[in-house]
């Protein structure tokens, strides 16, 4: 079921990503949005997303607002915890199966690790993202491409609990680079299955945006001497809640929340 | 370079791109490729180009790897382009969002570097050029434009304005006006903080006008949070305006997928930044907290409101839908379109009478002649939603209507009756064999009887099998049914008298009044009182109960204590002198009063468990029941017990064991309450045996003396008293004295003098008697 699981996730990302973006690759502007997903372990729902926002060819990042990484361990009361920035996911996977291979893979955990492991080093943790840091030397993450300013332009969180985190800490920060960030939760309920429903519906969703985000770099040059229609001027950070709207008719079991927040 | 038209944009981009990496690779490259980028940049280059280079500029004066000190050369020189950029790129919103972002970023850092380095007039202009242009084009620019202006303004704020240090000593967030001196030859402070007021209630007006637009709206609650912790002069007119804000002002559109978002944005962002504020806030006089946390559960109720109204009408449409396609409802329409009246008026022009026989409690309350309404289970619904629909239609029934049903059912009932009385007479008469077969449990309840038609008497065959099917599915229990077949059991209603309570003797009485009154003190203990600086003073006007807090609880407690059994303790009083002849005891009132006197020894502990604190409460009290035994005195019983002198004395006298010399409390106690007595304030005297505390007897004697004209006498009296009793307090009681009752002491030191001589003569003279 696992396997199923994880092959399922793969085999239907794995050919809609060239598909989608293909076209936005043969672009000539090729302009992409940054994004940053973010769940509560960086484990599930938030990798979930890293990885079809990568397979997307989207520079992605993601993080967990927790305070460790909790993963199920044998019962509800002995969870398997882990320090975020410091364990990489291959270290669990290798912890995990030599404690109990069986459990582990068949409550998915192993699978779901795996992917991880292939994605990038290890679970961080968005409170201490110091953001606008260059991420040069992640070469290896998925997503990677784009990413080497280190900051995003939209953040997707998983969860209301996550956004909070992330709007709370975004205040405390004070917004020091002066550089606008739309922040974005999808409720994603944090099993395997709805996990990748929800990856399905931020790949529709950045798409969604991007196109928007395309539209006014292409335009804007070409409307300082015809300016088109009204609609087709509005900016891309005005269009945004509109994309939202429409993007949650087309995925309504995942209620979506949405500010402008400042890095 | 700029002139390098050969070199395609894709090239001359892709190049630009290698050595952006390259900074990022190594942060001592900034300055030299920042500086070398400057050119390619510049207002004569093509769109892409200059795009490019606004946001790699924004990106490298924000960047967390240099320090505020490292940026310095960095942003002095790139003012110019900036300024070009700003004044060259009308259109282009891209452009001038990222160029307001770096003139964001570079703001604080040059206006440090002017600081100390006022000769350097030129950046300083620049930077003054740069911020009248980005203020002029702030009104009408497009969106994301706007939302650069509004980061600008608020750096420009901070920067301007007075911190208090809380701030992190990063990117610049802690440069203030703080560090400009006052003589600086460039910057003048006052004017300064002048402009950052302005600026500040020009972000503001964008939520003064309460705007639907969340873009600007959340932008700029998103970056207040920092303005409130750290520059506490904007702190006040920042959390007043967004508590004027409203963000859900936009309920009142049409719910579009868009609406429903930004509504949902500007909600939950504002609620977030005050959240934030509550937390992270350190407000020093708590003036905000309070007004903050309503208006948050205020949103969250609204919002709740809202969205949850929305959630309900689309579970009612769906319900509705459910039942619509429901089979048996259908057949049910059916059965009722057959039936001559198919939209049966909710009440029927005539009651119809019941058929004779047994009948079951619903029966005899049904009204309707609509067989799908009679066969209708009401215990369906649950009670409050029962409840909630009949206040609602009581509210709008027409009384004529309601007059005219309860009016039937009445002479049902009146019918019923009179069927059950010669029902049990046949009963009697013949014994349970002999009753007719309208009794059988099996068919009574089923209402298939001959005499059926009179009282429906639109009944075809079809409604008929329906409704026993219903009954059938709502017959109750055999046993049930053979209770009703009994006559005496049945809903003949026979005359009912409810059984008298049990006596009470005054024992029981006066456990459960003790029960009743300590459970009157319960919520004390869980009710929180108001914090003292913000009790408002209601005074004479207070309403006992205006709101379910400490205060209102004791005002409630105190006068169920004086004056719930006014009036009646006198009758008791009355019969029992009158009967007993007994001297008016104090103890041995026995019913109404022991209610009081519990209550009042359950105050009494109450206050002294704590009773620093709680000498409000005793005044209270005590001008209860000083108002109360006026009250007694005015009704003219003669014997009717006075209670305010005994639990004042009761009162004072558990103070006195405690009492310490720091204990101001007792000069307020003797102050406030309503009326002061020789023999209460000769229990002062017992602190005059003890230096510790004469002082403060003698501090409130004096106050007593001075702000209360006519308890004067008797203080002096009672100075007097101790004059003449404590040899230790001599000194101070006659400075007081002197003061007030000029030559009382001398008098005294005679009448002492002359006492003693003739105390020595008469002791003489007892010697030589004896």
């Amino acid at each position: 079921m696992d396997t199923a699981n994880g092959n399922a996730t793969t085999a239907s990302a794995a050919p809609a990503a060239p598909a989608q973006p293909n076209g936005h690759r043969e672009d000539p502007g090729g302009f992409k949005l940054k994004f940053c997903t973010v769940c509560a372990s960086n484990q599930n729902r938030s990798m979930e997303g890293h990885l079809r926002l990568a397979l997307a060819n989207y520079p992605v990042i993601s993080f967990g607002t927790g305070s460790l990484v909790r993963l199920p361990g044998p019962t509800i009361t002995q969870p398997n915890v882990y320090k975020f920035n410091e364990t990489s996911y291959d270290s669990i996977y290798r912890e995990l199966e030599a404690k109990d291979p069986r459990l582990y893979r068949a409550n998915g955990l192993l699978n779901m690790l795996g992917r991880n492991r292939n994605i990038k080093w290890g679970p961080e943790r968005w409170q201490d993202w110091q953001v606008g840091m260059p991420r040069v030397k992640k070469e290896t993450d998925k997503g990677f491409e784009g990413m080497e300013g280190g900051v995003a332009d939209i953040v997707i969180t998983c969860e209301e609990r996550c956004w909070d985190a992330v709007i709370d800490d975004l205040l405390n920060r004070g917004s020091p680079l002066n550089r606008a960030v739309h922040v974005i939760n999808i409720d994603i309920k944090d099993n395997h299955e709805e996990a990748s429903v929800g990856g399905k519906a931020m790949v529709d969703l950045a798409d969604s945006l991007n196109q928007v985000a395309k539209e006014e770099r292409e335009k804007v040059g070409a409307t300082a001497f015809d300016s088109g229609s009204g609609a087709a001027r509005a900016s891309f950070d005005e269009r945004v809640p509109e994309v939202i709207g429409e993007w949650q008719e087309r995925w309504p079991n995942l209620p979506a929340t949405w500010t402008l927040a400042w890095f | 370079m700029a002139s390098t038209p050969a070199v395609p944009i894709e090239e001359q981009l892709k190049q630009l791109n290698a050595a952006r990496k390259l900074a990022l690779e190594n942060s001592a490259y900034y300055d030299r490729i920042v500086k070398g980028v400057l050119p390619v940049i510049g207002p004569t280059s093509s769109i892409e180009l200059k795009r490019w280079g606004a946001e790699f500029l924004a990106e490298s004066l924000a960047t967390p790897v240099l320090s505020v000190r490292d940026k310095e050369s960095l942003t002095l020189s790139v003012l110019d382009t900036l300024k070009s950029l700003l004044e060259s790129e009308q259109d282009d919103a891209i452009v001038l969002k990222a160029s307001i972002a770096a003139a964001a970023s570079a703001y604080p850092v040059v206006l440090r570097w002017i600081i100390h380095n006022s000769y350097h007039t030129e950046a300083w202009e620049q930077t003054s050029a740069i911020k009248s242009r980005i203020l002029r084009i702030w009104d009408g620019a497009p969106a994301p434009v706007r939302l650069s202006c509004i980061k600008f303004a608020q750096r420009v704020v901070l920067a301007q304005t007075t911190s208090n240090g809380q701030e992190v000593k990063y990117g610049g967030l802690d440069i203030s006006l703080g560090m400009v001196p006052a003589n600086h030859p460039l910057l003048d402070p006052r004017l300064m903080e002048a402009e950052a007021t302005g600026l500040l209630d020009r972000m503001l007006g964008v939520l003064q006008d309460n705007s639907n637009d969340a873009l600007l709206v959340d932008a700029t609650l998103n970056c207040l949070s920092i303005l409130i912790r750290t520059r506490p002069s904007t702190s006040n007119r920042i959390i007043n305006c967004v508590l004027n804000f409203n963000p859900l002002k936009l309920a009142n559109s049409p719910m579009t997928p868009k609406n429903k978002v930004l509504m949902k944005s500007m909600e939950k962002t504002t609620r977030m930044l005050m959240i934030n504020i509550l937390k992270r806030h350190v407000d020093p006089n708590n003036q905000h907290s309070g007004r903050v946390q309503q208006y948050v559960e205020r949103l969250m109720r609204s919002r709740a409101e809202i969205f949850d109204e929305a959630g309900r009408k689309r579970q009612l449409a769906d319900q509705a839908a459910a039942q619509y396609g429901d089979l048996k409802r259908q057949k049910m329409q059916d059965a009722s379109a057959a039936a001559p009246e198919p939209a049966a008026p909710a009440q029927p022009a005539v009651i119809p009478p019941l058929t004779p026989g047994p009948q079951t409690l619903a029966a005899v309350f049904t009204l309707t002649n609509n067989p799908g309404l009679q066969a209708f289970d009401a215990t369906s619904i649950p009670a409050n939603l029962v409840a909630k629909i009949v206040a609602r239609t009581l509210n709008t029934l027409d009384q004529s209507v309601l007059d005219f049903a309860v009016n039937g059912i009445r002479s049902r009932l009146h019918t019923l009756q009179a069927a059950a009385v010669t029902a049990a007479a046949q009963y009697a008469a013949h014994g349970a064999a002999g009753l007719p077969g309208a009794f059988n449990p099996a068919t009574a309840p089923l209402g298939v009887e001959e005499d059926d038609d009179d009282y429906e008497p639109n009944l075809d065959a079809a409604e008929d099998t329906e409704q026993i099917l219903n009954k059938l599915d709502n017959a109750p229990p055999e046993t049930a049914l053979d209770e009703y077949a009994d006559p005496n059991a049945a809903l003949g209603l026979g005359p009912f008298t409810l059984a008298p309570p049990p006596l009470i003797d005054a024992d029981v009485a006066s456990k459960l009044s003790s029960a009743a009154a300590s459970r009157l003190f319960g919520p004390l203990s869980s009710l929180s009182s108001e914090g003292p600086s913000k009790k408002p003073k209601a005074g004479i006007n207070r309403l006992a109960a205006s709101s379910y807090d400490r205060d209102s609880w004791l005002t409630v407690a105190t006068r169920l204590a004086t004056r719930s059994t006014f009036g009646l303790e006198e009758e008791e009083q009355e019969e029992q002198t009158s009967a007993v002849k007994s001297e008016e005891g104090a103890v041995s009132h026995p019913l109404a009063s022991t209610f009081n006197q519990s209550f009042r020894e359950m105050l009494f502990t109450y206050i002294l468990e704590d009773w620093r604190p709680r000498i409000e409460v005793a005044v209270a009290w005590l001008s209860e029941e000083w108002y109360n035994d006026q009250l007694t005195k005015r009704t003219g019983l003669r014997n009717a017990p006075l209670h305010y002198e005994t639990w004042a004395l009761r009162l004072l006298d558990g103070f006195m064991t405690f009492i310490t010399a720091q204990d101001k409390v007792l000069t307020r106690f003797l102050a406030e309450i309503p009326e002061l007595s020789g023999e209460l304030l000769g229990r002062l005297k017992t602190l005059c045996g003890d230096p510790n505390t004469l002082g403060l007897a003698m501090t409130s004697l004096l106050y007593l003396v001075m702000m209360r004209p006519p308890a004067r006498e008797l203080a002096l009296d009672t100075v007097g008293g101790i004059w003449v009793e404590y040899e230790e307090a001599r000194p101070l009681a006659a400075k007081y004295l002197s003061k007030w009752r000029p030559g009382w002491v001398e008098q005294q030191m005679h009448l002492q003098a002359a006492k003693a001589v003739a105390g020595g003569g008469g002791n003489g003279a007892a010697g030589i008697a004896a």
